[in-house]
């Protein structure tokens, strides 16, 4: 044991790192910081020690080269023992991390940590987020699969839209004028070393000001910061009722991140890993590509935005979100803390939150998308040919061969982008099918010179029969009312547009 | 390390080992054309109008025994390479503009005549050839319609079969292909006309071609151009 001891005494009489360790570990913090929503920005720095953990494995295997990176994917996933889960590790740590950076932003937020004397480690911490968000771009990328690559091309052409440097910011980022094998090491560069190096350093300087500022006190209403009285406030309210970091707040960290390890794990036990999925090969157009989890907002945003809003958009919004985040500390460094007495702030980030499940979601199943497999994939439910005519089953052919599958569901298959067609007799009379399909009108385009008239009138036929059974097809008022010679037509299920 | 320490660590490993965990991918990625699995292929390309299984789609089943024995593979590539003029039945081959490879195409039919064929398939029965020839005899068509086919096809919705509306859908071969097979998934009985609802001897092979001849002789155009006239569409 002596010999242990003058062991550890030699180093520490050089390193003498035990006075800071010891500083840091004891440091007292006030009695309701030791509290379950504190420990978000613990498990978000175990994610990144994974994410370097099993990334430097994962570097040993892969080969960052255009035409190899999507085959050393498939080598990993099938032919080296335990390649897939330590991939599917990697996907869930960045899916984990993400969430979590995020949550944690929100917490700090909700709980106005930002505020005096904790401007800057909010300000860092928005550049933690931008750079966590960058490796699970770059990360996306260097899965070289048709998500990756057609993931990339929209990416290159918002970076296309910025005004006079738009052009030499996508060569800087491809490596040249196309996505080649230049891109990839490039984005390699990045996902390895410039964007973890700074990932690093930045942590390490947010955690170092959270050690030396102190963990933000329980909110209370009432307890208002000002700059002159806020640190002699806090250090009094943490030598009066606190605890040391260590056991009384940090165990709790470690259970926490303990969790979302195994959280991790299961994840990527049960779920497996995130692709490769096709070959990305632009030359295959059977492929519906869709950014990874983080980004799916940003895709249904795109999505959803007027042509002539686009450009503006893609380049004002991203500063705009960037300087709000960032002005935060500064636009609010006193006041109240509570969300009690911040009604504004609890429900920007309400909003935000919602607005953001809703586009994530909406990207999730895409309904502005037609499903262009539908028509030939799709089968009519058998129910609705039951009593079918002649007729009536060639308009079910000609409803999948001219492709109205692929943008309108029957029996819960096929397209969204319109209506759901189950019960469309009983909305449309035969003669507004007719006009609808031939002239089109609101999303739909014109099918009048793509459809011969028999081919019209099949296909009214088939879908006159789609009403349930105990509903009756809406009914043209005036019509009946001239063949059975005037008086008052009876109401009529259904409306017209 | 504590026995139950070292299991805790080690379990996932374990499980992982095991090849069995759920999220284990199975195979890689195949690109689109090199699918040469039947039942993929059926389900991607033929299944919206032919219905699962091959059966009970609006378009013909091809789960139909008969269907498979009337139709040798040549005519079977020709179909579905080129499609089937005068019916909605597209060209799949790349070679036609579609999106299929000429493998691809000889595995569904391999498929086919795997799952779908039986041996003996017309209990030792001769149909009539599966090829519409030319000619046919309208007139005489008409009489063995009425006396054969219009029990069933009758009343103002089942009679549709007689419009031009319908009859401009479906070419000659395509009904000649369902008064020889029949649909047995719907009901619709092959030329031998045995079903609980239709009796009597078989359609002899020149009753068949003159129904499929008065059928055509009934598919008029022209008929048919009191259907809406396209009108300029008001776009967004």
């Amino acid at each position: 044991m002596s010999r242990m001891k003058r062991i550890y005494d030699w180093f520490e009489q050089r390193l003498q790192i035990e006075g800071p360790v010891r500083e840091a570990v004891l440091h007292k913090v006030p009695r309701n910081t030791a509290s379950w929503w504190y420990v978000f920005g613990s498990a978000a720095f175990t994610l990144l020690i994974l994410q370097v953990v099993t990334g430097i494995l994962l570097a040993l295997v892969y080969v960052p080269s255009a035409a190899q990176a999507w085959e050393s994917l498939n080598v990993l996933n099938h032919q080296i023992p335990l390649g897939w889960f330590l991939r599917a590790v990697h996907a869930w740590g960045s899916n984990f991390m993400v969430a979590v950076v995020f949550i944690h932003m929100a917490q700090v937020f909700l709980f106005g940590a930002y505020k005096f004397p904790r401007e800057l480690t909010w300000t860092v911490g928005v550049f933690l987020l931008l750079l966590t968000l960058g490796m699970a771009f770059s990360g996306q990328v260097l899965r070289f699969d048709q998500d990756a690559y057609w993931g990339l091309g929209i990416g290159v052409f918002i970076m296309a839209r910025v005004p006079l440097i738009g052009g030499q910011l996508v060569h800087l980022l491809l490596g040249g004028p196309i996505i080649a094998g230049a891109t990839l090491s490039r984005f390699f560069t990045l996902h390895v070393f410039i964007i973890p190096g700074t990932l690093l350093f930045l942590a390490a300087v947010h955690i170092w000001m959270v050690l030396k500022l102190g963990v933000n006190e329980w909110p209370m209403p009432g307890r208002v910061v000002h700059r002159e009285t806020y640190i002699a406030e806090y250090n009094k309210l943490a030598h009066d009722d606190g605890i040391p970091f260590v056991p009384g707040a940090f165990w709790k960290d470690l259970v926490f991140s303990g969790a979302v390890l195994a959280a991790v794990f299961v994840c990527a036990l049960v779920l497996g890993p995130s692709g490769p999925g096709g070959q990305p090969d632009p030359s295959i157009i059977q492929t519906v590509p869709k950014p990874d989890f983080p980004f799916l907002w940003i895709y249904s945003v795109l999505s959803f935005l007027p042509p002539s809003l686009e450009t503006p958009f893609i380049l004002i919004a991203p500063i705009a979100m960037i300087a709000g985040l960032l002005a935060v500390p500064f636009v609010a460094s006193e006041g109240e803390k509570s969300w009690h007495r911040r009604p504004v702030a609890v429900l920007a980030l309400t909003t935000v939150a919602v607005a953001w499940a809703v586009f994530t979601h909406l990207g999730m199943y895409t309904p502005w998308s037609p499903h262009m497999n539908a028509w030939s994939g799709d089968p009519i439910p058998v129910r609705y040919l039951r009593e079918a005519t002649p007729l009536v089953r060639q308009g079910a052919v000609i409803f999948e061969s001219k492709q109205c599958r692929n943008c309108h569901q029957i029996g819960g298959h096929g397209g969204e982008r319109g209506p759901a067609l189950d019960d469309i007799a009983t909305r449309m009379t035969p003669d507004q099918m007719r006009f609808k399909v031939v002239t089109g009108g609101g999303n739909m385009p014109a099918f009048g010179k793509n459809l011969s008239p028999p081919e019209i009138e099949a296909l009214v036929a088939f879908l006159e029969t789609l009403h349930p059974a105990n509903e009756p097809p809406a009914a043209d008022a005036a019509q009946r009312a001239i063949e059975t010679g005037g008086g008052a037509p009876p109401p009529v299920g259904g409306h017209s547009y | 390390m504590r026995l139950s320490t070292l299991v805790a660590l080690g379990l996932p490993f374990l499980l992982a080992g095991c090849g069995q965990m759920p999220g284990e991918p199975h195979s890689p990625p195949v690109p689109p054309e090199q699918v040469t699995d039947f039942a993929t292929l059926y389900a991607r390309n033929c299944q919206a109008c032919h219905g699962t299984g091959g059966q009970n789609g609006p378009a013909m089943d091809l789960a139909n025994p008969e269907f498979q024995a009337l139709v040798d593979d040549n005519t079977l590539r020709t179909i579905i390479s080129d499609g089937l003029p005068g019916t909605q039945m597209p060209a799949w081959a790349q070679s036609a503009g579609g999106m299929l490879t000429d493998q691809q195409i000889s595995a569904i039919i391999g498929g086919m005549r795997r799952n779908w064929a039986k041996p003996d398939a017309f209990g030792g029965a001769t149909p009539p050839a599966f090829e519409q020839p030319k000619g046919g005899d309208a007139n005489h068509g008409r009489q063995v319609y009425q006396a054969r086919c219009a029990g069933c096809h009758s009343g103002p919705k089942r009679q549709q079969l007689t419009s031009p509306v319908y009859l401009s859908l479906v070419s000659d071969q395509a009904l000649r292909s369902i008064i020889l097979a029949g649909r047995p998934d719907i009901g619709q009985p092959d030329w031998r006309m045995q079903t609980p609802q239709t009796s009597g001897p078989p359609l002899a092979p020149q009753d068949v071609t003159d129904v499929v001849a008065y059928l055509g002789s009934l598919r008029n155009p022209d008929v048919v151009s009191a259907a809406p006239t396209p009108m300029p569409s008001p776009r967004r």
